[in-house]
C-alpha cells in the first residue's frame, strides 16, 4: 500500500511564503558576494550609511511611486498610532536622510548601503518577498559622468565576481516621456500603450493606436518604441524619427553617457533599449539593468532620479543603483571561488587528556589567519573526520595518539584522506604554510 | 551550452505550425514532430534547443530563463501575466475568448443588467479582471476542461472560454454573448535573454516578423 508521506498533523509551515532561512553554506556565499560588492563601492570612494527598518508610512510614501507604496508592509505604531511601513526600497530613505540630515555637507554625496527590504509579491509567484540590496547613490551631480560612473561600477563588480557573460542594458525614461507628452493622447490611452510597449508587443501597440486619432508623425514615434533595442545604432534610428525636444535631449544625454563609458572601456558590455520603461516611478533620465547569462531576471538596476530629494525639501540631482544579491547568488552559486567561501580550514582533534596544548595550537593557527575550530566532543577519529566533511572543513589536525611522534601533529586533508606529519616547532614558526601534494 | 537558444513549445497544433514557421527562416526542427517521447531536442549545428512543455507552463519556463523563447497562446499570457516580452504576434491559432450561456437564457438576457453572476472557466484571472472592469460581481468556479458542461448541469449559469468555430458551443446548446479578447499565438522572450543574446534573438524575431 502506498501512503502519503505528508504528515497530516502538520497544518502550517514554519515560515511565511517568500522569506528564507539561510544556513551557513548559503549565508557564507551571500557574505562573500556582499563583501566583493562592498570592496568595489569603497574603492570608488563611497561611504556606507545605515538606514532604519521602519519608517512612518506617510513620510516614506513621499518618495515612493504607487507601485512601491502598494508593495510595502504596513502596520500601526502602538506608540504614536501612526501607520508604519517596513522599507520596500532604500533609495527614498537615503533621499530623506540626505535632504533632512546631510544638507550641510558639501556635494556630491557618495553613499553606499547594504540592507534588506520587504515587498509584497503575488501569492503563487514563488518570488522572494525579502530582497537583499547592495547599492550606491551619487547625489548632487546632473553630469552624464555621474550616470556613467554608476554603470562602470556595476561592470566592475560583475567582472570582479568573475562573471564574463553579462550585459548592462541602458535606457532613458525621458525619451519615452517626451514622445508621450508630445502625442496629445489621453491618460487611459497612454496607460494601455505603456503596458504594450513594456512587453514590446508591436501588435498591441498598433491596435491601441488604431483606436486613437493621433497624428501620423506621433504614430511613427510610438510604433517604433517596442523595437528600439540593440546596439548603439538604435540611437541613430531613434534620432531619424523623433522630433520633440525632450526626446532629442534624452538621446543626446544617452550618447554623452555612452561616450564616457567608452573611455572606461566597457562598451562591449552595453546594450541600449529605448523602449524599456520599467524604471521605478521616481526615475527621470538614464536607467539601467544588469543581466547575466542564464539568470532570468536583472541582477542590478538603477538610474537617475533628479526630483526625489526635493520631495523632502532639498533639491539635488542624483543617480544610483543597487544589486539584488540573491539574484547574483543564483548566477554564481556553483563557482569554485564562491563554493570556497563556505569552507573552513582546520578542525582540531585532540587525543590527549590535557587540553593545554591543543588550545595553544588553535590560538596560533588563528593568529596566522587559519580558521580553526576545536571538536571538543569526545568521539573517535572516523566520526570526527565525518563531522569535518559535513561542515566543509578542509583539514583535520590530530594532536596526540599513535598517528605520529609526540613532537609532531598529524594533518589529514578531509577531501581525499591524504595526510602529512608536521613538526610542532615548524607549526609554530612564522613561515609555516600547509602543503599537501598534489 | 550557454550560447544555445532554447525554445519552449507546447504539444499539438501550435507545435506543427511552429515547426513549419521556423523551417521557413532556416531553423530546422522537424525532429520535434517525430513520435519520440523525448522532451528536449538539440540541434548542435544550429545551436538550438527545443523543449516540449505544457502550454500553461511555457510562460513560466521563459520568465525564469529556463527557456529563452516560448510559443504560446495569448489566452495563457492574459491569464498568467508573467513578466516576459511578447514581441511578435504569430497570427496562427486564432480564436476568441468569450462569455457564453445557454441559448434559453440568452433569449431574454441583457448583459448590461448583470450584477451577480456565476462563471465557470479555465481562466479565472481573466474573467475576474474583465467583469471587475465592467462592475459586475462574479462567483468563480475554476474548471480544468469540458467547460461547456457547466451550464448544462447547473454548475454555473455562464462560462468564459475559448471559441474557434463555435461548433462545441452549438452542440451543447450554448451561444456567445460577449467577446473578451481575440486570441492568437505569440512569440515570447525572456528579458535577460533578449539583452544577452540580442543578436541571434533579434534575427529570429525579424525573420519571423517578415513571414507573419
Amino acid at each position: 500500500m502506498v501512503t502519503s508521506l505528508i504528515d497530516p498533523t502538520l497544518k502550517e509551515t514554519l515560515l511565511p511564503k517568500g522569506v528564507n532561512d539561510f544556513l551557513p553554506e548559503k549565508a557564507g556565499k551571500i557574505g562573500y558576494i556582499e563583501g566583493k560588492i562592498r570592496t568595489v563601492f569603497e574603492l570608488w570612494g563611497f561611504r556606507r550609511i545605515i538606514t532604519p527598518l521602519l519608517e512612518f508610512h506617510d513620510v516614506i510614501s513621499l518618495g515612493m511611486g504607487e507601485d512601491l507604496k502598494s508593495k510595502a508592509f504596513r502596520f500601526d505604531d502602538r506608540q504614536t498610532g501612526k501607520l508604519l511601513a517596513i522599507t520596500s526600497d532604500i533609495t527614498p530613505q537615503i533621499a530623506r536622510i540626505v535632504a533632512t540630515r546631510m544638507h550641510a555637507y558639501p556635494l556630491p554625496h557618495r553613499i553606499s548601503y547594504q540592507g534588506r527590504v520587504l515587498r509584497h509579491a503575488e501569492l503563487q509567484s514563488g518570488r522572494s518577498r525579502e530582497i537583499y540590496q547592495s547599492g550606491v547613490e551619487l547625489i548632487g551631480l546632473d553630469s552624464p559622468e555621474a550616470d556613467a560612473e554608476m554603470v562602470a561600477m556595476a561592470v566592475e563588480v560583475l567582472q570582479g565576481l568573475g562573471i564574463d557573460e553579462f550585459k548592462i542594458d541602458i535606457g532613458q525614461v525621458d525619451f519615452f516621456r517626451g514622445i508621450m507628452a508630445a502625442s496629445g493622447l489621453t491618460e487611459p490611452e497612454k496607460r494601455l500603450l505603456r503596458e504594450a510597449i513594456g512587453k514590446k508587443d508591436v501588435s498591441a501597440v498598433s491596435a491601441v493606436l488604431d483606436k486613437t486619432n493621433v497624428s501620423a508623425a506621433a504614430r511613427d514615434e510610438i510604433a517604433m518604441l517596442p523595437r528600439l533595442f540593440g546596439g548603439r545604432k538604435v540611437l541613430d534610428k531613434a534620432a531619424s524619427v523623433v522630433t520633440n525636444d525632450r526626446s532629442r535631449r534624452a538621446l543626446d544625454n544617452i550618447a554623452q553617457v555612452l561616450d564616457i563609458l567608452d573611455i572606461y572601456g566597457v562598451s562591449d558590455y552595453l546594450t541600449i533599449d529605448l523602449g524599456e520603461i520599467r524604471g521605478l516611478d521616481y526615475h527621470t533620465g538614464i536607467t539601467f539593468e544588469g543581466f547575466v547569462n542564464g539568470v532570468g531576471e536583472a541582477v542590478c538596476s538603477g538610474g537617475r532620479y533628479d526630483d526625489l530629494t526635493a520631495r523632502y525639501g532639498f533639491a539635488a540631482p542624483a543617480t544610483g543603483f543597487a544589486f539584488n544579491v540573491l539574484t547574483l547568488l543564483s548566477a554564481l552559486d556553483k563557482r569554485p571561488e564562491v563554493e570556497a567561501s563556505k569552507t573552513r580550514d582546520f578542525l582540531l582533534f585532540n587525543l590527549k587528556d590535557d587540553r593545554r596544548e591543543v588550545l595553544g595550537i588553535a590560538q596560533n593557527l588563528r593568529r596566522k589567519g587559519f580558521s580553526t575550530a576545536r571538536d571538543i566532543i569526545r568521539r573517535d577519529y572516523a566520526n570526527s573526520l565525518a563531522y569535518a566533511q559535513r561542515m566543509n572543513i578542509l583539514y583535520m589536525m590530530v594532536i596526540g595518539g599513535h598517528y605520529c611522534t609526540d613532537d609532531e601533529v598529524y594533518i589529514v586533508r578531509v577531501a581525499d584522506n591524504k595526510s602529512i606529519k608536521v613538526n610542532k616547532a615548524c607549526l609554530l614558526s612564522d613561515d609555516f604554510c600547509l602543503n599537501i601534494d598534489p | 551550452m550557454s550560447d544555445f537558444i532554447t525554445i519552449a513549445i507546447p504539444k499539438g497544433r501550435i507545435l506543427e505550425e511552429s515547426v513549419e514557421l521556423f523551417s521557413k527562416i532556416g531553423i530546422d526542427c522537424d525532429e520535434l514532430l517525430s513520435k519520440s517521447r523525448k522532451l528536449i531536442f538539440e540541434n548542435a549545428a544550429q545551436k538550438m534547443r527545443y523543449m516540449i512543455v505544457r502550454a500553461t507552463d511555457v510562460p513560466t519556463y521563459v520568465e525564469y530563463g529556463a527557456a529563452d523563447l516560448g510559443i504560446v497562446g495569448k489566452d495563457t499570457l492574459m491569464e498568467q501575466e508573467k513578466d516576459v516580452y511578447e514581441p511578435l504576434d504569430l497570427k496562427f491559432g486564432y480564436c476568441r475568448m468569450m462569455v457564453a450561456e445557454p441559448a434559453g437564457l440568452a433569449k431574454d438576457d441583457d448583459p448590461s443588467r448583470w450584477t451577480n453572476i456565476r462563471i465557470a472557466t479555465k481562466y479565472p484571472h481573466v474573467a475576474e479582471k474583465y467583469f471587475a472592469a465592467k462592475g459586475v460581481q462574479i462567483e468563480l468556479i475554476k474548471l480544468y476542461g469540458s467547460i461547456e458542461l457547466a451550464p448544462l448541469v447547473g454548475l454555473s449559469e455562464r462560462i468564459v472560454d475559448l471559441v474557434s468555430t463555435g461548433e462545441t458551443l452549438k452542440q451543447n446548446g450554448l451561444v456567445e454573448v460577449e467577446t473578451i479578447a481575440e486570441i492568437t499565438t505569440r512569440l515570447i522572450v525572456n528579458r535577460a535573454s533578449l539583452k544577452i543574446k540580442n543578436k541571434r534573438i533579434s534575427e529570429i524575431i525579424a525573420g519571423l516578423e517578415k513571414l507573419v
